[in-house]
């Protein structure tokens, strides 16, 4: 049979048209599900990642997979906020390492992440160029936010507005760009990171004023008696913080009160993070705590199940396309019957005429399936990073 | 991120944000750890904002002693690692002295605020300060393990020094109970609190000469508090004492020893301010 396949070849040259359109069909049938099996498989692979290198997750009650999706990829809004006060009692347990969270705010869109520096080594992040941020108004940022925003440390990063339509909103805050992160491949590439207490600032909690003593503060007093001072809108508030201002920066209200939005716990062992999960059994609690891995293998659930469907959907189109090129070769035999009757004549045996036909299928197949792999593999190579960046 | 000292170096750094906690540590780690003090000679470390190069030092540390009670309001302002941070005066809020007399003011939806706080010199009280050294010593424990029974041999030292402290401290003021007294600046709230001392304070620096309305009201409040001695941080300039003996106050130098002295240690500079103290009360 292999001795049929360089006149095979030539036929398939010769009527190229053909054999493209019908190797394109091939192609795409086999390539449609052999690149959805795998990106669904990378999906799989990197979600699972970043949610088993989580170990708890603790919000507020409420969806559960807002919750992890937040944590994990500050995507979505956490169900509601945590009191700081929770973030110290789990401190105080000393069962784990505990990474605060509070994502509310968005600078150019991308997600404004407060958090502690101990966060930077919890993710293995670290610092290309510059350094962690280093006082209020500091960010540093991911190498993704870098890239897109074509910023430098020592730039500017203005937070996004949140009081064109409420007045007694949170102000923009210039931030001061410290640093840019090593490329992580993960959602931590398109974040801003900056300290807690700076995302208080962008909340209003934490600000910078005219001195209300100063006369030239007045203008901005409602009312004053000897011991209060109420101030208006007129009050000038810093939006850039700065050597010459940070001093004037001070934060209201007691810190047990501030909002986070999540916590993150690395318990020491596994018994630390049974005792753990034992706190948050209560469902009537305010706050739940939830095991990434789990509420991930639950949302991957729902696409493999998902998946299976399509699955069958690309059988059907294979099967389609298989008839459909079935028919196509039906046809070609009897727009070739003068030719076929010719090689008869001249000798050819009747078999040999049907391995003809199957090599013409069998190269087809085999040049569409290489296609189809190649692509499928090409397609899962560029995916690979974005679905890193944006999952894993 | 920050990559930790002790990583590079192989000994423990510990940054310290006072003399006291400096010295303090020094008594207790020896050379077990380097010890950083990072406020230049020149400010008060109650009133410093360091600089960016000294804020990556912190970052860095293996551990950084605060003294807590208000005392460093720049480290609300800058990242340091929460993990590093502790507070030597974390057990002792229920002692901790509330300054009133301060303005509130009120803006936005979160009411109404103040800026004043605590009262912040608590290694004034020597029994505070054993507190605290005793705080340092279980943080070196945590650090250094291995060094445990050294850490508490030494701290127990460091304690009967502060006891001895404590004593003359007590002799000296106890020589005259409920003397009025008067103080250039609202920083011995915890030694009033301690020794039951009759103080009312001022805001007058050593280095400038008080205005006239400043001595008007000096006036004022002596016709209230007939006090005959004022305690200093620093010796005042020879002007402002020559007013004060007119009106018959002697100065007393209670140094608070927030930063290092230029001769001796803090031990040293407390010895010497009882000493002082004594001279001053302890005449007939």
């Amino acid at each position: 049979m292999l001795r049929l396949f360089p006149l095979v070849r030539a036929y398939l040259r010769f009527h190229w048209g053909k054999t493209v359109i019908l190797a394109i069909c091939l192609a795409t049938a086999l390539y449609v599900p052999l690149a959805a099996h795998g990106l669904v498989r990378l999906l799989q692979q990197e979600m699972t990642q970043r949610a088993e290198a989580t170990p708890l997750v603790i919000g507020a009650q409420g969806s559960r997979f807002d919750l992890v999706l937040h944590a994990l990829y500050f995507r979505t809004e956490a169900p509601g906020q945590v009191r700081q006060a929770e973030r110290f009692a789990l401190e105080e347990t000393g069962r784990g390492a505990v990474y605060p969270l509070h994502v509310r705010h968005r600078a150019r869109g991308f997600p404004v992440v407060g958090t502690t520096l101990e966060y930077f080594a919890f993710r293995g992040l670290g610092v290309e160029a510059g350094t962690a941020p280093l006082r209020l108004g500091d960010a540093v940022i991911g190498w993704e936010v870098a890239r897109s925003l074509e910023l430098r440390p020592g730039d500017r990063l203005p937070t996004d507005p949140t009081t064109v339509f409420e007045l007694g909103g949170a102000y923009p805050l210039d931030l001061r760009i410290t640093g840019i992160l090593e490329r992580a491949r993960s959602p931590d590439d398109r974040a801003v990171f900056v300290d807690l207490r700076t995302a208080w600032v962008i909340d209003g909690i934490g600000h910078g004023h005219d001195d209300l003593e100063a006369a030239d503060a007045a203008e901005g007093l409602i009312a004053r008696d000897d011991r209060h001072r109420v101030a208006g809108a007129a009050l000038t508030m810093a939006t850039r913080i700065t050597s010459e201002n940070i001093a004037a920066f001070h934060f209201h209200g007691d810190p047990a009160d501030f909002p986070l939005t999540a916590v993150v716990v690395a318990p020491t062992d596994a018994r630390e993070r049974a005792l753990l999960l034992g706190r948050y059994l209560d469902g009537d609690g305010a706050y739940q705590a939830l095991r990434p891995p789990e509420v991930i293998g639950e949302l991957l659930g729902l696409v493999v199940r998902l998946k299976r469907f399509f699955d069958l959907h690309h059988l059907f189109l294979l099967g389609v396309t298989v008839l459909f090129i079935g028919l196509v070769m039906l046809l070609s035999l009897r727009l070739r019957a003068g030719e076929i009757r010719t090689m008869v004549l001249l000798g050819c045996a009747r078999g040999t005429i049907f391995r003809l036909t199957a090599a013409e299928l069998v190269l087809l197949l085999a040049v569409s399936a290489v296609v189809a792999v190649s692509a499928a593999t090409l397609t899962a190579f560029v995916a690979k990073t974005w679905i890193q960046t944006l999952v894993g | 991120m920050a990559e930790q000292a002790t990583e590079r170096t192989g000994v423990p750094v510990v940054f310290t944000t006072n003399y006291p906690l400096f010295y303090f540590t020094e008594r207790i780690a020896g050379d077990r750890v380097k010890l950083v003090f990072p406020a230049p000679a020149d400010v008060d470390p109650a009133e410093w904002m360091p600089e960016d190069a000294i804020i990556r030092g912190f970052q860095e540390a293996d551990l950084i002693l605060l003294n807590g009670a208000g005392y460093e309001a720049w480290v609300e302002r800058v990242s340091l690692p929460a993990t590093a941070l502790v507070d030597t005066t974390a057990g002792l809020r229920e002692r901790f002295i509330e300054i009133t007399e301060a303005v509130t003011h009120s803006h936005g939806p979160h009411g109404l605020h103040t800026h004043a706080g605590t009262a912040f010199t608590t290694w004034l009280d020597p029994r505070l300060a054993t507190e605290q050294a005793r705080a340092i010593r279980d943080a070196l424990i945590r650090l250094l393990p291995e060094q445990a029974e050294d850490f508490t041999a030494r701290f127990d030292r460091l304690a009967v020094d502060l006891v001895a402290l404590d004593t003359s401290l007590e002799e000296a003021f106890g020589s005259r109970p409920g003397e009025p007294l008067l103080a250039s600046h609202p920083v011995y709230q915890y030694l009033e609190a301690r020794y039951a001392l009759n103080l009312r304070s001022l805001h007058w620096e050593p280095d400038e000469v008080p205005e006239e309305e400043e001595w008007a009201e000096l006036d004022r409040l002596l016709a209230e508090q007939p006090a005959r001695f004022m305690v200093w941080e620093d010796e005042p300039l020879a002007e402002t004492a020559d007013r004060l003996t007119e009106r018959g106050v002697a100065v007393i130098t209670y140094n608070p020893g927030a930063q290092p002295p230029e001769e001796g240690d803090w031990l040293a500079l407390m010895r010497e301010n009882a000493a002082r103290v004594q001279a001053a009360l302890g005449r007939p």
